[in-house]
Formats: structure tokens, C-alpha cells, sequence
């Protein structure tokens, strides 16, 4: 198989009153891996529809080697060999990995025969993780893998069609470090056998030992593609988002003296053991650590939403032995969940509805909801929080995820809370949506309310806290007091248990 | 861009299509079935919506709330025949008939409210669906009908009893009344309470609405007891009009009113619905049925006809949801 080529020539897409992509012109070669940037909203997403196949472009041609393509699904797509691997997984999770992979085509005796020739399969999809240099069993149930090698499952199953161009739409979101590096040796070996690989992304650090192009796109146009050498993060930057101002934490925090939060020999089996800190009025806590370190679950815990084995919470000077979420958010207890999709927002609700989900009791009168009382708090929050929503009315799934995370907030601001966590705010989404929560932290802590934040992106602790907590395997090992003079590779070696306890 | 993706706009005829047909059937009706256009007849269509129809309405909140309830049939009758087995012991017993209607209309609300709130609590605490529980009140209340009677229907009212379900207040058939009290109390809870908004958090998303502090398992109580009430209700409807506690009413109910629910556009997804919707729903087939009789149709056709009201009102639906996305 000789090295492919992808042109794509005026692509266009037109929806009513908004171009989503507009007159994207771009070549890809074979063998080589782009990356696609871009801030939410750029374009990227409807790029990736056009190429799947789950919209007709209103303009433009796509080309493969030469050859002018149009399909009306994403089967054609397929066929064309054009191959997607999204976000979301669509693995059956009680099936087997070969099972997945050869799903639709199993291998049987021969034509009219209707048993499946299991060995036969097993070979087949064995064969195709072996040219991927894929070590996983292919008899192994897909729910028994992690979520990193059921990633690199899916990308296999997405290869054994032979496509020509593979699309991966933001791939490692979901994964831990060591398993994004074996997703990069997969894509490396599909590199090698001339594959246009373009890879969606939004973070910017993991391109680097990947890609051959970074490819920008901002507000639905193409801004161009630039060799990785010359790709510094100020270059990039500056493609995606024209001129922006990165900030660090203003000088003007002040950390008090009270504690409003006292966490003391918390434990809960298995996930959590024996952890004990303080956080007092005014400060920002982040907390570090590998996936599953155990930091969401103890956030979960003290908020709530799981049970606990054992210690207490003392919150505002109450003790609490059993939390549950309508105890701790009577007495100020905030906390925006790290999956916004799943246990954030109900999708299918209003913007205003999902801002007002945890005050219903604060918007209503002997459970008579107040549209006087509501309409306000939409209002207050979608401004405040430069919610970009013209309509309150509009359904929240309409959103972006950074104007999703933040109706996340302001459901739980609207609480008026004295300590708020923020389990992973940023996952996925762009560089601009991160500096608003960031900057939300800040005001905050700047009127006296503790903030506790949780986060797999290193640099953004460093950038944000007072200071940072370190866990390891359920338990807090260490602890950064000065975040502005650590280096990030310190702050990684201690999360991976290498560090000393404390660094100054 | 993405945060223009999907309007929902204000007021579009589109949102009103059953609506529309519903009246282009009406006025057709008016025209072609004799008898149709008159005060008498549209009370009469009230009247024996109500039955089905108050159900219907609490069927609406378990079905956005992501659940199902499969008892209700069943529970018509086991009410009906519970309250005819109270009434006869206890006039039996020396006391007024008003007093043994009374306690045992009690007596059913009480087991109509434990019954619902033991199927809410174990979808909560071992999330049994309330598929299968609500299948096995089905039996249990259709075969506790049988055994409380002994198979035969149970006949111990006074003639006044004969008012809740054929009586008239104001010229207004008292089945009627209770149809639309039920379906204004039903309809300002959806839209304006506390309650009603948690009822489309859940079934919306669950894990959401508990993370925001809501008591989900209180909600899924409260909104499987409140169907068995109305149940109740309609159980008494249904006595008086027969004057009986009889085993064999209420046969496949449920289905009617969860078609009326269908029909009217609440998903089967849980989340979404209104109780208008129900109430159009429970009309259009009431509707049909009237016009079909005084048409002198053949009434096993209203078979036929609900198939296409429920598959024409999903397909209805489903075009819309889809031009909405796609546009």
C-alpha cells in the first residue's frame, strides 16, 4: 500500500444563518499525522461530519488520490476510506475484542453458511491487532479493558477496513498518560504504512512527539498548517485564537485565617484511606494525582455523592459524619462533577432550568416555582459567566462544552456555597473557556469562598492554586506550598510517588 | 455558531399539528355523524374519557419520569371490588353505608399509596425497573380482584353512590369535573412546582438531578403513589357507574392510557411530555370512539384506528425532532 493523499478543495457547509465551515482548501499527505486545533465552535466538528459522511457539504469536493468522492453516509464514507474514530466509544461492551472488531463480517465456513467460524474470526481480528502491534487478548471481554485499550481497540477496528485517511477526534480525552503513549505508538505504525492520519485535539503539549503539521482552523475558516518545528505554543496560540493573553493567578488572593473546611481521617474502602487536610476562607487547594488516584472519589465523598467508611467533614465548624448533598449544600458545600454530560446537566433541559437544577428551593415559594425568582438567576449567570447563549430558553445539549461547564458552575454558584469543588472543570474544552473558569476561581477566592480543584493537566494546578495536594493510590502523600516556583516535571514525579513528601 | 445549533422557537404551528387534526376531525365529525355537535354529546365524551383519562395524567408523570405502570387496569378493578368488599362487611356490621364507603375508600387509598411507593422505592434502593414490579401488581391486583369477590361482582351500594358516576353538577357530567380538575391540578404541577420540575430532571438525567441535591428516591415515591391514587379514583368511577365491585373491569388499560400519553407526545425516553399533550391524547381517541359509534362503525374498528393515531402522532413526532435538528 503506497502513501495516500487527501485534498480537500472549497469545502463548504452552510446551515441556515451560519456557515459552520467556510471554503476549506487543504492537502494531506500519506504518512504523515496532522494535527486539527482549534477552540470550540472553529469548525473542526462539522469538518469531521463531512469527511464521516454524516453531512453533505453544501460545496467544495473531496479528494483520495487523486479521485473526486461524495457519499450520502457514512458507510459510503467508509468504503471511500475514510475512517472516524469519535470521542464517544461504540464498542459493545459485552462482546469480545474480536467480536468488536470483526462485527458485521465474522467469518464462516463459506457463503450460505450461517454458523460462525469462531476460530476463524479470532485469527482474523488477532491478525489486524498484530499489524497494529497491539498487545491484547483478542478473546478478552471489551468491558474487562481499560479505557485506554479500549481506545486503541476502537482505532483498530476503524484500521481493519484498510482505510486510506483515519480521523481521531479527540482520542486521548479520556485516557491516563502511559496509555496515551500507546496510543501513539499505534498511530505511529500507521504512519509507517502511509496513512493520512489527522488527529483532533486539545492539548497542545501532546501533539508534540506526534505530529508532522499542526492544522488550524478558526471561526469555521482554514488558517493554515505549520510544520511542527516551527509550531511553538505562542504560534499556535496565536492561530487559534488570534490575540489572547494568557494570565496567571492575580497577586490580590488573600488565604485567611479560618478554616471552612476540615477533612479529618476520611476513608472509604478501596478507593480512599485515612486523608486529613484543611482549607481555609480565601484559598485554592488543587489536588494532583494520577487516574484513578482516588481525587474525584474523594471529592464525591466529602461531598456526598458516595457513601464513606470512615472520618468526618467539618464544614464552617459543623461536623459531619455521614454527608449527604442536600446536608452539605445546606451548609455551603458546592461541587461541578467531572462529567459534565453524564451527571452535570440534564441535556434535554433548558439553560435557564439547568442554572436553577440545585436552588429549585431558592426560586420557588411552598414549592411553587417563581418565574419572577427564576428568570434572574438565568440572567444574573449567563452574564456574569459570559455564557454564550442568546436565548436562556435554548436547550443546554445546543452548547459548547465550555459554555456547558459553565452553567455547570452557575447551577451550583446560584447555591450560594462557601466552598466549591471543581472536579477536571476543563476537560475538553478550549483555551479562552479555560481562562473564564480559572478567572471564576479567582473571584471566588477574592470574596472569601475556598475552592478545591481537581485536575489531570499539571500546568493549570501550578497556574491556579495556593496550593496542591498530591495523592497517590488513595492516599495524599505529599503536598506543593508554592506552586509558582515549581517546575511541572517536579509536580509529575511526585504524582507518579518519585518526588519528596514535601517540596518548599 | 454551536450555540445557534438547535433553536427552540417560540410558538410555530408546526408544534400543533395533532391539535390541528384533532379539529379538522371534530368539524368533520360535525358535519357527517349525526348527533355529534351537541352539548349533550360532548359532555358525554368528557364523561367516559374520565375513567382512562385522570390515569392517564399520572401516567404522564411516571413516563417522563423515565418509568412505566403497568398495574393500573388491574388496579381499577381490585380498588373497585376492595371498596365493595369494605362496604358489604362492614353495612354487614351494623354500620351507615356512608361511613363503610368512606373507610373503604380510605382503605383502598391507603393501599393504593403503599402499593405505589413500595414499586418507587425499590427501583431506588436495588433499581428493580418499574417495569417488572408494576407487571407484578398487575396479577397480584387483578387475582386479589377475583379472590376478594370470588369471581362474582359484589353489589352493596345505596342508590346515591350512583352519583360519582352518573350524576351531574350544574349540568355537568360529575365524571367530567373530575376529569378536569385532574387535568388542571396535573398540569399546574408539571409546570409550575418544585415537584413537576424534579419529576424532568430525573427522568431527564438522574445521576444529574441527585447530584444537584434533589430526593430522587422521594419523587419516584410520590409519582408511582399518586398513579395508584388515581387509579383509586377512577376505580370509584367505575363502581358506581356498574354499582358493582366487579373483577373483570379495567382488562388492558393500561395500554389505552399509555397510548393516550404516546399520542400526546410524551417520550418513552423519560424527560419529556406535557400534560396538555395527555389530555389532547385521551380526547382524540375518546373522540374516535364516539364518532365511530354514532357512525355506526363497526366498534372493533377502533382497534384499527388507534394503531394509526399512535403510529401517525409518533410519526408526527419524529419528523418534527428531526427537522428541528437537522433544519
Amino acid at each position: 500500500m503506497g502513501s495516500a493523499k487527501l485534498e480537500i478543495r472549497n469545502l463548504t457547509k452552510a446551515y441556515p444563518g451560519v456557515v459552520a465551515l467556510d471554503d476549506f482548501s487543504a492537502s494531506f499527505e500519506g504518512g504523515k499525522v496532522y494535527a486539527l486545533l482549534g477552540k470550540n465552535g472553529s469548525g473542526k466538528s462539522t469538518f469531521v461530519k463531512c469527511l464521516s459522511g454524516a453531512v453533505t457539504p453544501t460545496s467544495g469536493e473531496i479528494l483520495i488520490d487523486g479521485q473526486t468522492i461524495t457519499f450520502d453516509g457514512p458507510a459510503d464514507a467508509n468504503a471511500a476510506g475514510i475512517a472516524v474514530v469519535y470521542q464517544e466509544l461504540s464498542l459493545i461492551l459485552d462482546f469480545t475484542v474480536a467480536e468488536n472488531i470483526m462485527l458485521g463480517r465474522f467469518a464462516t465456513g463459506g457463503p450460505g453458511n450461517i454458523k460462525i467460524d469462531w476460530k476463524e474470526t479470532n485469527t482474523a481480528a488477532a491478525k489486524i491487532l498484530k499489524e497494529l502491534r497491539i498487545d491484547i487478548p483478542v478473546t478478552r471481554k471489551v468491558s474487562d479493558l481499560s479505557v485506554g485499550q479500549r481506545q486503541v481497540i476502537e482505532i483498530a477496528k476503524a484500521m481493519s477496513l484498510n482505510p486510506r485517511v483515519l480521523l481521531l477526534d479527540e482520542p486521548t480525552s479520556a485516557l491516563a498518560r502511559h496509555e496515551i503513549n500507546s496510543l501513539m505508538e499505534v498511530v505511529r505504525t500507521l504512519k509507517a504504512q502511509g496513512v493520512v492520519v489527522i488527529f483532533i485535539t486539545h492539548k497542545l503539549n501532546e501533539i508534540r512527539g506526534i505530529a508532522d503539521y499542526v492544522t488550524v482552523l478558526r471561526d469555521s475558516r482554514h488558517v493554515g498548517s505549520v510544520p511542527i518545528d516551527v509550531a511553538t505554543p505562542k504560534v499556535i496560540v496565536d492561530m487559534m485564537f488570534g490575540e489572547t493573553v494568557l494570565q496567571s493567578r492575580p497577586d490580590d488572593l488573600k488565604v485567611g485565617d479560618k478554616v471552612s473546611l476540615k477533612v479529618s481521617g476520611l476513608t472509604r474502602r478501596d478507593k480512599f484511606e485515612d486523608i486529613s487536610f484543611d482549607v481555609r476562607a480565601g484559598e485554592i487547594v488543587g489536588i494532583a494525582g494520577m487516574l484513578g488516584a482516588g481525587r474525584s472519589e474523594l471529592l464525591r465523598g466529602i461531598f456526598g455523592a458516595d457513601r464513606i467508611d470512615g472520618g468526618s467533614v467539618t464544614i464552617n465548624g459543623t461536623e459531619v459524619r455521614k454527608p449527604t448533598i442536600p446536608l452539605m449544600k445546606k451548609l455551603g458545600l458546592a461541587m461541578t462533577m467531572e462529567n459534565r454530560k453524564e451527571e452535570g446537566l440534564v441535556q434535554i433541559m433548558s439553560v435557564e432550568d439547568n442554572l436553577s437544577l440545585a436552588s429549585l428551593k431558592e426560586i420557588s415559594h411552598r414549592g411553587l416555582i417563581s418565574h419572577f425568582l427564576q428568570a434572574p438567576v438565568a440572567e444574573k449567570w449567563v452574564k456574569q459567566l459570559h455564557i454564550k447563549v442568546s436565548d436562556p430558553s435554548y436547550e443546554v445539549q445546543s452548547l459548547s462544552g465550555g459554555n456547558q461547564q459553565k452553567v455547570v458552575v452557575g447551577n451550583w454558584l446560584n447555591t450560594d456555597p462557601k466552598v466549591v469543588f471543581f472536579d477536571e472543570p476543563t476537560r475538553g474544552i478550549d483555551i479562552v473557556a479555560k481562562q473564564q473558569i480559572f478567572q471564576i476561581m479567582w473571584d471566588l477566592s477574592r470574596k472569601g469562598l475556598s475552592v478545591v480543584f481537581v485536575s489531570s493537566e499539571l500546568e493549570e494546578l501550578l497556574e491556579v492554586c495556593h496550593r496542591i495536594l498530591i495523592m497517590e493510590a488513595g492516599r495524599l502523600i505529599g503536598e506543593v506550598t508554592s506552586p509558582e516556583t515549581t517546575g511541572i516535571e517536579d509536580l509529575y514525579a511526585m504524582c507518579m510517588g518519585e518526588g519528596a513528601r514535601q517540596l518548599a | 455558531m454551536s450555540t445557534l445549533a438547535t433553536r427552540r422557537s417560540n410558538i410555530r404551528v408546526s408544534d400543533f399539528v395533532l391539535e390541528l387534526i384533532l379539529l379538522v376531525i371534530v368539524v368533520l365529525l360535525g358535519f357527517s355523524a349525526p348527533g355529534f355537535a351537541s352539548w349533550d354529546n360532548f359532555m358525554n365524551i368528557l364523561r367516559s374519557a374520565a375513567t382512562t383519562g385522570v390515569i392517564a395524567f399520572g401516567m404522564t408523570f411516571v413516563i417522563i419520569l423515565g418509568e412505566i405502570d403497568l398495574s393500573v387496569g388491574s388496579g381499577v378493578a381490585f380498588f373497585g371490588c376492595l371498596l365493595a368488599l369494605i362496604t358489604e362487611t362492614l353495612g354487614d356490621a351494623g354500620y351507615s353505608l356512608e361511613m363503610a364507603i368512606a373507610l373503604g375508600t380510605v382503605a383502598c387509598l391507603v393501599v393504593a399509596i403503599c402499593a405505589g411507593m413500595f414499586t418507587g422505592w425499590i427501583r431506588h434502593r436495588l433499581a428493580v425497573p418499574t417495569f417488572i414490579t408494576t407487571l407484578a401488581w398487575m396479577a397480584a391486583f387483578r387475582g386479589g380482584a377475583y379472590l376478594l369477590t370470588g369471581s362474582f361482582p359484589i353489589t352493596p351500594y345505596p342508590d346515591w353512590f350512583f352519583f360519582f358516576g352518573a350524576g351531574f353538577i350544574g349540568g355537568i357530567p360529575f365524571q367530567a369535573v373530575v376529569f378536569l380538575i385532574v387535568f388542571a391540578l396535573t398540569w399546574f404541577i408539571s409546570k409550575y412546582t418544585v415537584f413537576g420540575k424534579s419529576v424532568y430532571a430525573i427522568g431527564g438525567n438522574a445521576e444529574a438531578a441527585r447530584l444537584s441535591g434533589i430526593n430522587v428516591a422521594k419523587v419516584r415515591m410520590a409519582v408511582m403513589a399518586m398513579t395508584s391514587v388515581l387509579a383509586v379514583i377512577a376505580g370509584i368511577m367505575v363502581s358506581s357507574q356498574i354499582q358493582a365491585g366487579n373483577p373483570t373491569v379495567g382488562v388492558s388499560w393500561e395500554f389505552t392510557v399509555i397510548s393516550a400519553c404516546v399520542i400526546g407526545g410524551v417520550s418513552l425516553m423519560g424527560g419529556k411530555g406535557r400534560i396538555w399533550g395527555t389530555f389532547v391524547g385521551v380526547l382524540f381517541l375518546e373522540i374516535i370512539l364516539n364518532g365511530m359509534t354514532l357512525l355506526n362503525i363497526d366498534e372493533y374498528w377502533q382497534y384499527v384506528a388507534r394503531a394509526l393515531l399512535i403510529l401517525g402522532a409518533v410519526l408526527i413526532y419524529q419528523l418534527q425532532a428531526v427537522s428541528r435538528i437537522t433544519r
